[in-house]
């Protein structure tokens, strides 16, 4: 059934929760509505479902308004799964699901075995059904969730209302509920509406996505339209890499932190080298503390240069799977030149890159602190035959060896607030050899 | 419930209910045997049994003075019970009843003011009383969930409070209302305490309209009750009118509470530990729960009123007073249990 909202507002008190939204649902869509807390998404939820009257607008579900059906013909066409919550009374399953009958019963009309038999129906499409004679208040959230859902689906609707499903369950429970409600709309042709907190989630299993914001709509249509690095900085205020999932395509947002929401730069910077997936995490943390970060030599299409263009960085980038060349080593001393401090990650040693050795070991024989990170000791990482390992032993000698991210960020902090502190006190004749 | 199940549980609960009227009819000062008791009433009632052998006195004793006290007692039992279940099952709150919400002292209120205006200024019109006080009660009910009701929901604290506090302020009307009566003082005071005594088949008829009617309805929306249970809004969802069928309830289940006021006086605890004895056996379906409470309840008042004129025989003790001494320990127990174990 196709619904129409058409201009919806809704103001309480003073504050307009929603403001001229319009949009459309297409019969037997699974459509998410996202945004963040307080925008107004379980407001619309609670429009269309008539619990809350709007202040202007309309609603039209199918042909007719949603004013002019009575609360059972309401029922018999559209049927609402709330946010999980405790039962305080003694029904068993079946008792619960059989309560979404209500609306097609008389006052004094008993059930029929029609009635049980469609009650049966939906526990088995739930999953319920061994469950039939159970009292609500034994089973788990999940469990529970999905007897609501069943009592939904006895209801015979033709549109399903969620507000976040699965907002108090595990990665488990939320995958199981939401598969149900993908299949229901799929195979039954279910139109569903569902308010949903998890971005990805919401990528993975709609074919919609509604993103409001100050309660009006910000973007509408297919999740790869919506989940825009954009909309998601503008909304959330949040800075997020979108990717597409790795098997189904959809896209899946990655927090990125870093400079745009850490505290401001120190102007102090450090320079990384990094490569292989050794260098991902710690820029991050760097970023994240507020350094100037630089990186360098890193090919092309590494998870680490991937990392560094996420996070902005300035980098020496080399083509993908190339040893380093003359030019590009070049850059990269350089670059290290107007660095504070010089961090040697973890990288893989191979004959491709032994150039990033030899610049570490020309910044620390200048005297520039050179921190080599060696977390994995136990592990070979030298494809060389030992000349990566003489050359790293070499940086390790100069250098200031610590077994621990954490060690190093102490140290590094140690040894910024040292310059610092020697900076303001005593002038330029007592700075440090780093500089 | 299956239905033979069903069947078995309104025939027990039935079957005490008689064998307990019966029973309590031939308890007395004047001792008769429980089968000439049977006789008296069934002769009267079928023509079935032949009771031309038992003395006139002894059947006037049963049938004009013991079964009317009897019956009525039954009657109010099963109605205070019935009402109990509604608030319970409405407000989905374990610890409501016509008597923690204020509802009986607004019909007490009601009820007394009719008593000093009939006294003072010979105000008389028939049903004056089951009128005043069916109006306290529903007032006193309004004001209460009014003022407990914070965001569209009345918790249990609230709820309570507002009771009490209401209660507490209805108890200083009607003292007052007595210190203004002078002479009619005490007819108030053992109407108040509750009691069933020189109650006669006129107070019957009274009542019983009202009751038949308020039962019928109730029962009428079982089903709205149980749907309700899941939460209003889940109820709006279901196709309950939830804000229609809310206020048909309160005043209906006020309106019975009032009636058995109007007659009885302040009966307490009935409404509240009723249902929740009879919900451990039958669950939360109003279906089941609503008839089964009423049958319970009628028992259970017809042996209190036993207690009550029997225990310090020839002296009465207002029933009021044994309700409350098997309720009030009950309701501290639910209160102690709340967290965990209470269920609707």
């Amino acid at each position: 059934m196709k619904i129409e909202i058409q201009d919806l507002s809704f103001t309480y008190g003073s504050h307009k929760v929603l403001d001229g939204t319009t949009f459309q649902v297409s019969p037997g869509t699974f459509v998410g509505i996202i945004g963040p807390n307080g925008s107004g998404k379980t407001t619309l939820l609670k429009l269309l479902s008539r619990i809350l009257k709007p202040t202007a607008g309309c609603v039209v579900l199918g042909e007719q308004s949603l004013d002019s059906l009575t609360q059972k013909t309401l029922a018999r066409t559209m049927a609402v799964v709330a946010q999980d919550t405790n039962a305080g009374y003694q029904f068993t399953v079946e008792d619960v699901v059989l309560m979404g009958r209500a609306p097609y019963l008389g006052r004094f009309q008993a059930e029929s075995l029609e009635d049980y038999e469609i009650v049966r129906q939906a526990l088995e499409v739930t999953g319920c059904i061994h469950l039939r004679k159970r009292s609500i208040t034994e089973l788990s959230g999940g469990e529970r969730q999905r007897v609501t859902i069943a009592r939904a689906l006895a209801q015979q609707p033709e549109v399903l209302l969620l507000d976040e499903p699965t907002s108090h369950l595990d990665i488990g429970y939320q995958q199981e509920i939401l598969d149900l409600v993908k299949r229901l709309s799929t195979v039954e042709g279910l139109t569903v509406v569902a308010v949903l907190h998890d971005l990805n989630l919401a990528a993975y299993y709609c074919n919609e996505l509604v993103l409001v914001h100050h309660g009006k709509i910000r973007a509408c249509g297919p999740a790869t339209e919506v989940l825009t690095a954009d909309n998601i900085e503008t909304v959330y205020g949040t800075r997020v890499l979108i990717t597409p999932h790795p098997v189904f395509g959809t896209p899946q947002v990655s927090l990125l932190s870093g400079r745009g929401n850490g505290p401001a730069p120190k102007d102090e910077q450090v320079h990384v080298i990094a490569g292989g997936g050794s260098g991902g995490e710690l820029l991050r943390d760097l970023c994240e503390a507020g350094y100037d970060v630089t990186v360098g030599v890193l090919n092309v299409g590494d998870s680490d240069w991937e990392a560094a263009r996420a996070l902005g960085l300035p980098l020496v980038s080399e083509a993908p799977f190339s040893s380093i060349s003359p030019e590009r080593h070049t850059d990269n001393v350089a670059m290290m030149q107007k660095a504070q401090a010089v961090i040697l990650a973890e990288i893989p040693l191979g004959h491709g890159n032994l150039l990033n050795l030899e610049a570490a070991l020309a910044a620390a024989n200048e005297g520039k602190p050179v921190y080599v990170l060696e977390e994995k000791q136990e592990q070979n990482r030298d494809f060389t035959a030992g000349e990566g390992q003489k050359l790293l032993n070499l940086v390790k000698e100069k250098g200031i060896v610590l077994t621990e991210k954490t060690q190093l960020y102490r140290a590094l902090t140690e040894q910024f607030r040292l310059s610092g502190n020697q900076l303001d006190d005593l002038g330029d004749e007592a700075r440090p050899a780093v500089d | 419930m299956k239905r033979e199940h069903k069947f078995l549980l309104y025939l027990s609960l039935f079957s005490v209910l008689v064998v307990s009227v019966v029973m309590a009819t031939a308890i007395g000062a004047v001792a008769v045997p429980p089968g000439e008791t049977f006789r008296v009433i069934f002769s009267r009632l079928t023509g079935l049994f032949d009771s031309s052998d038992i003395p006139r006195t002894t059947t006037a004793i049963i049938w004009n003075l013991r079964l009317p006290r009897v019956l009525l007692a039954a009657l109010i039992g099963a109605s205070l019970a019935s009402a109990g279940v509604t608030f319970q099952g409405l407000l989905r709150n374990p610890l409501a009843d016509p008597f923690t919400i204020g509802v009986s002292s607004g019909a007490a209120t009601g009820a007394t003011l009719a008593m000093l205006l009939r006294q003072l200024y010979q105000l008389n019109f028939p049903q004056m009383i089951p009128l005043f006080a069916f109006v306290g009660a529903f007032l006193a009910m309004f004001f209460v969930y009014n003022l407990a009701r914070i965001g569209g929901q009345v918790p249990v604290v609230t709820l309570l409070l507002a009771g009490v506090v209401v209660s507490s302020f209805l108890s200083a009307v009607i003292s007052l209302l007595m210190v203004l009566s002078g002479e009619s003082m005490q007819g108030i005071f053992f109407w108040l305490s509750g009691g069933l005594m020189m109650r006669s088949w006129t107070e019957i008829w009274f009542v019983l309209p009202y009751l038949l009617l308020g039962f019928a309805i109730l029962y009428a929306y079982a089903r709205d009750l149980n749907v309700l249970l899941m939460g209003e809004e889940a109820a709006l969802s279901l196709g309950v009118n939830v804000e229609v069928t809310k206020k048909i309830l309160l005043v209906v289940a006020s309106l019975v509470t009032a009636a058995a006021v109007s007659v009885s006086g302040m009966i307490g605890f009935v409404g509240l530990i009723i249902p929740h004895a009879v919900r451990i056996v039958t669950g939360s379906d109003h279906r089941i729960l609503l008839p089964s409470s009423a049958l319970v309840g009628a028992s259970f008042l017809v042996w209190a009123d036993v207690v009550a004129r029997t225990a310090m025989a020839p002296k009465e003790i207002p029933v009021g007073i044994i309700t409350a001494f098997v309720g009030a320990p009950f309701f501290i127990y639910l209160l102690r249990k709340k967290k965990s174990e209470i269920r609707l």
